[in-house]
């Protein structure tokens, strides 16, 4: 059973029609790439896939359950599908190490005091900023936050990871740190879903590449033949754009 | 007739204890329902939205006098029970509260992003869990300036309750002129007492303002 099955996905904001008939399925342990143009439907389906976004038509399974079933603890699901977006979205009034074991002490993973810290400690570590555990989000740059956030979705242990443009908002030289932290979690195994414009990303580290074009997947396959032998010209001028 | 002595000083000092005691009962009682409503108007329930919006409106739309009146004349005819003046004029307080404390935390609440509450959610937490640790602080804060300045508006709206003849300051001050025939030094005094409890909660509210600017 794959972890997540996306099948004839439809929806919509008002009259526009942003998802019209998605497919897509995930493996565990896959890293899959979504491009496209801005206003494609990648960070919409993203958003649809942790019930963030109610859909319209079809279904999402994930780990074999209905996102949007109304017998489905959305809040349960969520445990364990992590998701880092592009504004960061840390909580700003709390250190780091509480921004990491709010939700883990909330939900009962883990006790207060010690073994929280422990584990803060543990996840900064994966991400290189053990010695910020005390910060102020505000005190940190782009690139620190953005790991931090990651971080936090890792306390979580979760089985399956969406990231949402997550180096859009970040300064050109701060990028690079963020990605090496993606790198590291694929490495590990870590099931990832990805809406990028990182090209180099797409092509290196995903395992798939997906390619939305007016809501529909246009094109899908391993980075390295869709990036040599584009199917359709949508894609192709597409590549040849981002550049 | 008799002189201004500072024994009329002292008896309208003595009575901002009746002050203080309607805006306690006010805060206390019109606190909670004002984060009740501050929540039904943001909250996902359309219904509970239009009660609570209409609740705001109707209440910010009827000067504190006619609460007063209403509730002061209103109760014995409503309940059919004689409530002492301290109960009609500590509810209609109440109500002034919760209608003006809640649109201020409504704001409160709104001005903290839609984000933070999907990052919340997307986190596993209740919605409880997500207005308690995420939403609830940031809105605090942004609203504790704002809150304070209504402090300061209950504080100096408390001597309306006179009219109805409840001895608080104001009354106090009226008792004191008439006795004396000395209504300017009378109500100087009430006038300072009551910038005298004043002035100290602008000036606090400016602070956090300006601490609230500068954190931006």
């Amino acid at each position: 059973m794959a972890l997540v099955e996306i099948s004839n996905v439809h929806k919509s904001f008002g009259e526009v029609e942003v998802l019209r008939g998605i497919d897509l399925t995930v493996e565990k342990g896959e890293i899959v790439t979504i491009i496209g143009r801005s206003g494609s439907g990648k960070s919409t389906l993203l958003r649809c896939i942790n019930g963030l976004e109610q859909i319209n038509g079809g279904e999402i399974k994930v780990a074999g359950e209905l996102v949007h079933s109304r017998s489905t603890d959305l809040r349960k699901l969520r445990e364990h599908v992590g998701i880092v977006f592009q504004q960061f979205n840390l909580f700003p009034h709390m250190t780091v190490a509480r921004n990491i074991t709010l939700a883990p002490v909330l939900t009962g993973k883990i006790a207060k005091g010690d073994a929280a810290r422990e584990l803060a400690r543990k996840v900064l570590a994966q991400v290189g900023l053990e010695e910020k555990i005390d910060a102020y989000p505000g005190q940190l740059s782009g690139g620190q936050q953005q790991r931090v956030a990651i971080a936090r979705c890792l306390a979580m242990s979760p089985y399956l990871m969406l990231f949402d443009e997550v180096t859009s908002a970040l300064d050109p030289e701060l990028v690079g740190e963020v990605l090496k932290v993606m790198e590291d979690l694929a490495t590990q195994g870590m099931t990832m879903i990805l809406v990028t414009h990182e090209m180099n990303f797409a092509r290196n580290v995903a395992s798939k590449l997906v390619f939305m074009h007016a809501g529909m997947v246009h094109e899908e396959g391993r980075p390295a033949d869709l990036f040599a032998n584009p199917a359709t010209p949508e894609l192709a001028n597409f590549i040849s754009s981002v550049r | 007739m008799r002189g201004f002595t500072i024994s009329d000083f002292l008896t309208m000092l003595a009575a901002v204890q009746w002050t203080a005691t309607l805006v306690v009962l006010a805060l206390a009682f019109g606190a909670p329902l004002a984060l009740l409503l501050a929540r039904m108007c943001t909250g996902r329930s359309r219904i509970a939205r239009l009660v609570a919006t209409g609740i705001l409106q109707l209440v910010q739309g009827v000067p504190v006098l006619g609460l007063l009146m209403f509730f002061y004349f209103g109760m014995p005819v409503f309940l059919g029970i004689k409530v002492p003046a301290l109960v009609s004029v500590g509810a209609a307080f109440t109500i002034f509260t919760a209608a003006f404390l809640g649109e201020i935390w409504r704001g409160g609440i709104q001005a903290v992003h839609v984000a933070q509450g999907e990052a919340a959610a997307c986190l596993g937490l209740t919605r409880w869990q997500t207005f308690r640790h995420v939403i609830a602080p940031q809105a605090f804060r942004i609203a504790l300036p704002a809150t304070v300045g209504f402090l300061v508006q209950l504080i100096k709206n408390t001597s309306l309750a006179s009219v109805v003849g409840f001895v608080e300051l104001a009354r106090a001050g009226q008792l004191a002129s008439a006795a004396t025939f000395q209504p300017l030094l009378s109500y100087a005094c009430v006038a300072a007492i009551y910038f005298a409890l004043c002035f100290p909660l602008t000036l606090w509210s400016r602070s956090l303002e300006d601490k609230l600017n500068g954190a931006r």
